[in-house]
């Protein structure tokens, strides 16, 4: 019962902080444009964007959201970025976050088989991923922990608690490949039980592997792993962001909405205590409408 | 003879890009060392600096001067000696305590959802995301050109930033704060260095560019500026008190009123006559006119070839065109971009008023990069409908105008070693790219790319806000370290004939960057020892046009 309650306390957690995080991201106010180049949506493969063009106001757009997700394959599947800049962190970081990405992939397939979907040979399936996440995991969170330990740039900007998060990931990837390696069937009952909320059935092992895997999901939301996430707004909402605001748009809507807040800063030079259109239409010495 | 770059000297192999390992820098090694960095004196050696390519490997930089004891009274300096900001001292230590209070209560508000509306989520994302993963490093040139100091890592000013966000600011910031990693204690003297970093990036935002997860160091040091600025009251005297203040209040941030404006005119038409043959009368205010053009009055003061420029080549393709004669609508230049939202609200707006009461229908942005940025993505948001104007750059109609042949070009006037800089705000913030490619490749036989460039440009070391900071050491650190990787970019381009037989010509449109190649060329001395002069694209434009007298191009350094 208890292991039932922490699983259950884990995966809540997890999905309810993601969630507010998440909230917290998409109901900030509209923010002034700051794109950065390129832009991958964009035709140009040099980085060109809409504003090289004459009259550019008057042009339609060549959006594409297939070069966006080409782009976002390339960064997600194989890290191309790290590779790029930071080829020796890749070597840990690219088997890390496989994986993960292959971790999740069996709980989903769990879910599946538990949903009596795919029979022996989705279990089969499982067990293979399985056991190659959990010794990518291993493997990965092993090689960051000795770098994050060990190299001077790394090092300074590693807080203890990001170092105790690594060794729990790595023990999560040795106990998820022994796991797996005994077999997916009595791991898809233990998931059947779970989301039946039934007393899980679950050797030793496989009750350390899902405490441990809850314990992930219970401190997840809080920290910077929710890149996984985040990362839709920061390319999408920022460095891709470049919508021309057209009158009488959503957008407009809510930035002309902006311009009512109120302004607290205390420098001499701004207003406060007056809202932002007040502020940005008068200097200190002036008053504004109304005054 | 031709001064070749020889054989087997080059860099011992290393490309534009790569960069030695520094030889003195001591190894942090922990989050403690790091923040204790705060705490010391971390004058730049100049020994540490990446050295030059050929013909520079025997240079020697000269030591950044240190603030005399009488400077030291009146201001404090950053963890690395050079002072920016001249923030005065404090009188006592309650005033101390009073501002490092002031301080985190302007934290509190650049997190706030109405006090900073204009750039809070993309400010949050980068603040809570960063997984310092340190993949942005390299990518700043001035972190690998100062010899990988620590304080100029991309990720340090955020790194400091957040600890005190997660310490001070946020609920349960003093629950065991050693084991999550933000145990730290704001005082005076941190937040002065933190100040005082803030201006040592140049917010080119090669590093975001770089981060695979879409962190932006470079707005996090804007940020922290804004906080300064907005709720202190401290900011770069050039950007602030010489800068968005007094344009607001003359005109312009040079100090040009519309009478000192009209006297740069009449010697702009005279100058045109005698060089260009043209009898011009520089329109202004002129309602209806199709463009409304925009130019940095720096360019009037320190470039007015610029301005000739434009007149000649706008009035040789029959373009409809004014100026504006009322303050600050003479001045494209808002330095408020860099360091404060309300002042650049105001300068904004201005423009745009300006712009509809002449019922113009589009603005036109000169050869001036902030401006660009300042006038047309970041102020699309800005500017309400009933007030905007359609708003373009100068390179994407000067590209109309040299490709559609609009004038009449001679590219052999032109047959000298030409290489492009490419203005962040223009390239990395904006996505105009190849306009001036385009325009360079028909008129210039002999042009030749940076390594990198476009989108990946480095920047001239003068962004910011940095080419027109000219008090105490500041201007010794933006030349020697800051300028660095875009000299060493130059030489390179220019290795075919780097000797100073050969006149060469950078070509840099944007009026800031002008400003920090002038002073990295006059420091490296590369007029005198390899004739590299600078300047802007449509003086090229120029001196290539068939119906102008040959030698608009003056071979003068200046």
């Amino acid at each position: 019962m208890a292991l039932l309650l922490w699983v259950w306390l884990g995966c809540t957690v997890f999905v309810l902080g993601c969630a507010w995080r998440a909230y917290r991201y998409a109901s900030a106010p509209e923010h002034l444009r700051w794109d950065l180049y390129p832009v991958a949506h964009e035709p140009n493969a040099y980085g060109g964007s809409y504003l090289e063009e004459k009259d550019w106001w008057t042009k339609p757009r060549h959006s594409s959201l297939v070069r966006e997700a080409v782009f976002m394959a390339e960064e997600i599947l194989l890290l191309r970025g790290v590779w790029t800049h930071n080829r020796r962190l890749w070597w840990g970081s690219f088997p890390f976050h496989w994986g993960l990405y292959l971790m999740v992939a069996v709980t989903f397939g769990l879910a599946a088989a538990a949903l009596g979907l795919g029979g022996q040979p989705l279990l089969l399936a499982l067990a293979v991923v399985g056991g190659l996440g959990g010794a990518l995991l291993a493997v990965g969170s092993v090689v960051l922990l000795y770098l994050r330990a060990r190299d001077p740039k790394l090092r300074p900007y590693t807080a203890p608690v990001d170092l105790m998060n690594l060794v729990l990931l790595a023990l999560l990837g040795i106990l998820s490949a022994l796991v797996a390696n005994g077999g997916m069937e009595p791991v898809a009952a233990a998931v059947a039980d779970l989301a039946q909320a039934r007393p899980v059935s679950a050797s030793t092992l496989l009750a350390t592997q899902m405490t441990v895997a809850s314990l992930f999901l219970l401190y997840l939301p809080a920290t910077r792993m929710v890149h996984f996430f985040s990362k839709y707004f920061t390319y999408h909402a920022v460095r891709w962001d470049d919508r021309p605001r057209e009158a009488g748009s959503a957008l407009d809507r809510r930035l002309r909405a902006a311009l009512d807040f109120g302004v607290d800063w205390s420098a001499e030079h701004v207003r406060t205590g007056k809202t932002w259109a007040e502020v940005a239409t008068t200097l200190p010495e002036e008053k504004s409408a109304g005054e | 003879m031709e001064q070749q770059r020889p054989t087997g000297v080059e860099q011992e192999g290393l490309t534009t890009t790569e960069t030695p390992a520094a030889p003195k820098v001591k190894a942090h090694q922990t989050p403690d060392d790091v923040i204790h960095l705060m705490e010391k004196d971390q004058t730049q050696d100049v020994d540490t600096l990446v050295p030059l390519p050929f013909p520079y490997e025997d240079w020697k930089d000269t030591p950044i001067p240190t603030l005399s004891d009488e400077q030291r009274s009146r201001f404090e300096v950053g963890p690395d000696g050079v002072s920016a900001l001249q923030i005065p001292k404090p009188a006592t230590e309650e005033e101390k305590e009073e501002r490092v209070a002031q301080f985190l209560a302007g934290l509190a508000k650049l997190l706030d959802r109405e006090d900073n509306w204009t750039f809070l989520q993309p400010l949050m994302l980068s603040l809570e995301n960063c997984v310092k993963c340190q993949t942005c490093n390299d990518s700043c040139g001035i972190y690998t050109d100062s010899g990988r100091a620590e304080m100029y890592r991309p990720t340090f000013r955020g790194e400091v930033l957040r600890r005190i966000i997660d310490r001070y600011i946020k609920p349960g910031g003093g629950i065991l704060p050693g084991l999550r990693g933000h145990d730290i204690k704001v005082d005076w003297n941190m937040i002065v260095n933190l100040a005082e970093l803030s201006y040592r990036c140049t917010l080119c935002r090669r590093c975001a560019q770089a981060c695979p997860i879409g962190v932006d160091n470079g707005l996090i040091s804007r940020e922290i500026r804004k906080l300064f600025s907005q709720e202190l009251g401290i900011a770069m005297p050039e950007l602030h008190t010489l800068g968005t203040v007094k344009q607001l209040k003359t005109g312009s941030s040079t100090g040009l009123n519309p009478a000192g404006v009209a006297d740069v005119i009449e010697f702009a038409e005279e100058d045109i006559q005698e060089k260009a043959g043209l009898e011009v009368k520089i329109p202004f205010n002129k309602e209806g006119a199709e463009y409304l053009v925009m130019h940095n009055a720096g360019e009037f003061l320190s470039w007015p070839e610029n301005l000739q420029a434009f007149v000649i080549i706008l009035e040789k393709a029959g373009v409809s065109w004014t100026m504006a004669s009322e303050p600050v609508g003479y001045d494209s230049v808002n330095y408020g971009l860099f360091y404060d939202d309300v002042q650049y609200s105001r300068i904004v707006l201005k423009h745009y008023g300006i712009a509809k009461s002449l019922g113009v229908k589009k603005i036109l942005e000169g050869e001036c990069g902030h401006a660009h940025k300042a006038a047309m993505p970041v102020a699309d948001r800005l500017v309400p409908r009933d007030m905007f104007v359609p708003t373009e750059s100068s390179l994407v109609l000067l590209e109309d105008i040299v490709m559609n042949d609009r004038i009449k070009l001679d590219p052999s006037r032109n047959d000298f070693p030409v290489t492009l800089h490419d203005p962040c705000n223009i390239t990395r913030s904006m996505g105009i790219i190849q306009p001036q490619r385009n325009i360079l490749k028909k008129i210039c036989p002999q042009f030749r790319e940076m390594t990198p460039h476009g989108v990946d440009n480095y920047c001239c070391g003068g962004g910011s806000g940095f080419a027109v900071g000219n008090s105490v050491n500041f201007p010794d650190w933006r030349t020697r370290v800051a300028g660095r990787m875009k000299f060493r970019q130059i030489l390179n381009a220019f290795s075919d004939s780097i000797g100073p037989e050969t006149n060469k010509y950078v070509c840099a449109p944007c009026s800031n960057c002008k400003g920090q190649l002038r002073d990295i060329i006059r420091y490296y001395e590369g007029w005198d020892r390899c004739r590299i002069l600078y300047g802007g694209l449509v003086e090229l434009i120029v001196n290539a046009m068939v119906d102008v007298p040959e030698g608009f191009l003056e071979w003068e350094f200046h």
